[in-house]
């Protein structure tokens, strides 16, 4: 097991140094694919093995379910992205808006963004995860400033300043956390050990712990795009190139949250008052709240897409704060649906964007005259990230709000449905007018490649598949993550 | 420790009345140095802190400051001339923030504490981000930064005698790279904008 988790780590940072020797396009492509689907096989492998036999635990590492879950959606996720940025960057280069040397640094920065991402999800002390979320931003922002241009500079500024002013606040509440572990075991034992923290969490002086909660929910949640910290979100989103879009939205946030629940678990087991569950039900439902108005007024078609993200990271934030069991599990299965359907969203964007040339909201009109294929796809993703039965997240929405009205929260749980709707109907406006309408007349079709094809296919099939069955293994998974997941007693 | 923590006060208090970028630098080459020798007085001989101290003058006295350094000899027209607030209300905005840091945590943290190191390392964060919120300059923001980590640097070192090796290497680390980032940033601004001012970063909205 160790072998493999080292194994996934180095992957990604050999086929990233090749990637910045290799001198063809053709070859890089062949070799980041390959590379992905080997690391996504070995992180497979590792999720097969936590199933099959339960907690992997050694003195640097931990991979329980909840890692494991994770890891597959990284794994899912880094495949279905280099398959995409094969085609995306193909017609870049041929469009002439990057150049060869770029191209090098792109890959390079994309196999880094992965395995900074492996590595907060396999680490077991909450320091070194602090360093893997640090590092995961430092990853990504030359990547979100990929085309140097004067908005990717100020997206990229913005991202880069603001995450890592508020990642020092979770660094600041994570020496707290150290502080009231000394106070309780002293120096040199085991020390920000996640499972060492659990084990005496009950002890922690509840007085730090709620200020150290404070700062680790600021820190966090500015990484993870929670309202008020989310105002970077919309500019990275939207300058980044399409790939790397649907890994920060899909994979970079749920990774995120994760470190935001291994901090939580502590923080809730520590504490005797309800504090956590109103802050978090609190951010949450503000989350949904602010991302209406600018889902309802939009000019592009990204910052639609990234406004959606701060409404579901609120939906999972808010399923935190109630924190049954019930909604655990719903918070899980919406952290995976989530991060699929966000994924396939951008990916469509970015080829909508392509054959458009712009993200425009106003210029993209008539998808389905044009570009039939592509434009069905759109609708289904649209309809599926909105909430609509059968499809993946009407489960973990449905579940999430369930449960907050078996947990007694019924007013609250009435006010997410409701702002629910509204998010409903900014999308689907904008969603239907760009898929049904006339396409502008000098439209001309360019050809998408085919492992962009064979990305897209790939994650809409499993969108479809898991609205309706979801693998009796997966479903094992989600449960125990769940378990991990919501608060104990 | 104690006149440490004092003179590591004074540059935090120095870095808000400062406009020119090199003078800020150097405060900050200051700072850092003022940290470094704190961890070294706190060790008592431990090889763990020792280490931490040498890496601090490594990274944070040499490295970051040289890299700066070399930005900012590139930007011989840039300095903060408008700051959203000027050095006077900085001034008095940190003077604050000092007595509240000293009226909070005497009330908090519990005793057998060094009281001024902990009060000066919360001062530096704060002042830290007053200067990423208010001033303009990316020099200066950077500065910001690099101060709000020596101070939270500093409240480790006073409460916890330092975060375990492994973790503070991660942290040195990753305060090596987001320089790097930010020199690369600084300096495509430089290029595409002729200017490293971030107040005209404001086109994307909505």
């Amino acid at each position: 097991m160790e072998e493999l988790i080292y194994a996934a780590l180095a992957l990604p940072l050999l086929v990233g140094a090749l990637s910045m020797i290799i001198a063809e396009n053709s070859a890089i492509k062949v070799l980041n694919i390959s590379g992905s689907l080997l690391t996504g096989g070995i992180l497979l492998c590792i999720t097969g093995k936590v199933v099959v036999s339960g907690v992997f635990a050694s003195s640097f590492m931990y991979v329980d379910a909840l890692s494991a879950l994770l890891l597959l959606v990284v794994a899912f996720l880094s495949i279905t992205a280099t398959l995409f940025s094969a085609s995306y960057m193909d017609n870049e280069l041929a469009r002439g808006r990057v150049k060869l040397s770029a191209l090098k640094r792109y890959y390079a920065l994309l196999q880094l963004f992965i395995f900074t991402m492996i590595g907060v999800l396999v680490v077991e002390n909450l320091g070194l995860m602090w360093v893997g979320v640090e590092t995961t931003t430092l990853a990504s922002t030359l990547l979100v400033a990929f085309y140097f241009n004067r908005s990717a500079l100020e997206a990229a500024w913005k991202y880069v300043m603001v995450c890592n002013v508020g990642i020092l606040f979770a660094l600041l509440g994570t020496i707290m956390l150290y502080y009231t572990q000394v106070g309780v075991a002293g120096t040199e034992t085991a020390a920000l050990s996640w499972t060492a923290l659990r084990a005496i969490s009950t002890q922690l002086d509840p007085m730090l712990v709620k200020l150290a909660f404070v700062f680790i929910l600021i820190g966090y949640g500015t990484k993870a795009g929670i309202a008020p910290m989310h105002t970077w979100l919309p500019d990275a989103y939207s300058q980044a190139p399409a790939p790397v879009s649907g890994l920060l939205s899909g994979a970079l946030l749920s990774c995120v949250l994760y470190v935001l629940i291994r901090n939580l678990v502590i923080i809730q087991a520590a504490l005797t008052t309800s504090f956590v569950n109103y802050a978090l039900l609190a951010f949450g439902i503000f989350s949904v709240a602010i991302a209406i108005p600018f889902i309802l007024i939009q000019h592009d078609i990204k910052r639609l897409l990234a406004y959606s993200s701060v409404e579901h990271v609120g939906i999972v934030t808010f399923g935190l704060g109630i924190g049954t069991h019930l909604a655990a599990y719903g918070v899980v299965l919406h952290i995976l649906n989530h991060a699929v359907v966000k994924s396939v969203l951008f990916y469509l964007v970015g080829i909508i964007g392509q054959q458009y040339g712009s993200k425009q909201l106003s210029r993209i009109r008539g998808m389905f005259a044009v570009l039939p294929g592509i434009g069905a796809m759109f609708i289904l993703a649209m309809l599926a990230i909105v909430g609509t039965p059968p499809l993946s997240i009407f489960m973990s929405k449905f579940t999430i709000v369930l449960a907050a009205f078996e947990a007694g929260w019924p007013v609250l749980g009435s006010l997410l449905l409701l702002l629910l709707a509204g998010v409903f109907a900014g999308m689907m406006f904008y969603s239907t007018r760009m898929v049904f309408g006339t396409a502008p007349r000098r439209f001309v079709r360019t050809s998408i490649g085919k492992s962009a094809i064979m990305a897209v296919s790939c994650s809409m099939l499993w969108i479809i598949i898991t609205g309706v069955y979801l693998p009796p293994w997966l479903q094992q998974l989600l449960e125990q993550a769940a378990l991990l997941v919501a608060r104990r007693g | 420790m104690q006149v440490l923590a004092i003179l590591l006060l004074f540059s935090a208090f120095l870095l808000t009345r400062a406009s020119r970028l090199a003078s800020a630098v150097h405060i900050l080459l200051a700072q850092s140095a003022m940290v470094a020798a704190a961890c070294a007085v706190e060790s008592g001989g431990s090889m763990h802190m020792l280490i931490a101290a040498v890496l601090t003058v490594l990274i944070k006295v040499g490295l970051i400051p040289k890299a700066l350094l070399r930005v900012v000899s590139q930007l011989k027209r840039e300095r903060e001339v408008d700051p959203i607030m000027g050095p006077n209300a900085s001034s008095l905005a940190a003077a604050a923030a000092i007595v509240m840091t000293y009226a909070v945590i005497d009330r908090t943290l519990p005793g057998g504490l060094s009281w001024d190191a902990v009060a000066a390392s919360l001062a530096l964060v704060f002042i830290g981000l007053m200067l990423i919120i208010t001033r303009r300059q990316a020099i200066m923001q950077i500065v910001g930064l690099i101060t709000i980590e020596n101070g939270l640097y500093l409240l480790g070192l006073s409460t916890t005698h330092g975060l375990p090796m492994i973790i503070e290497l991660g942290i040195f680390f990753d305060v090596l790279v987001a320089v790097s980032v930010l020199v690369i940033l600084t300096n495509r601004l430089k290029k595409s904008f002729q200017s490293t001012d971030t107040s005209i970063l404001k086109k994307l909205k909505g």
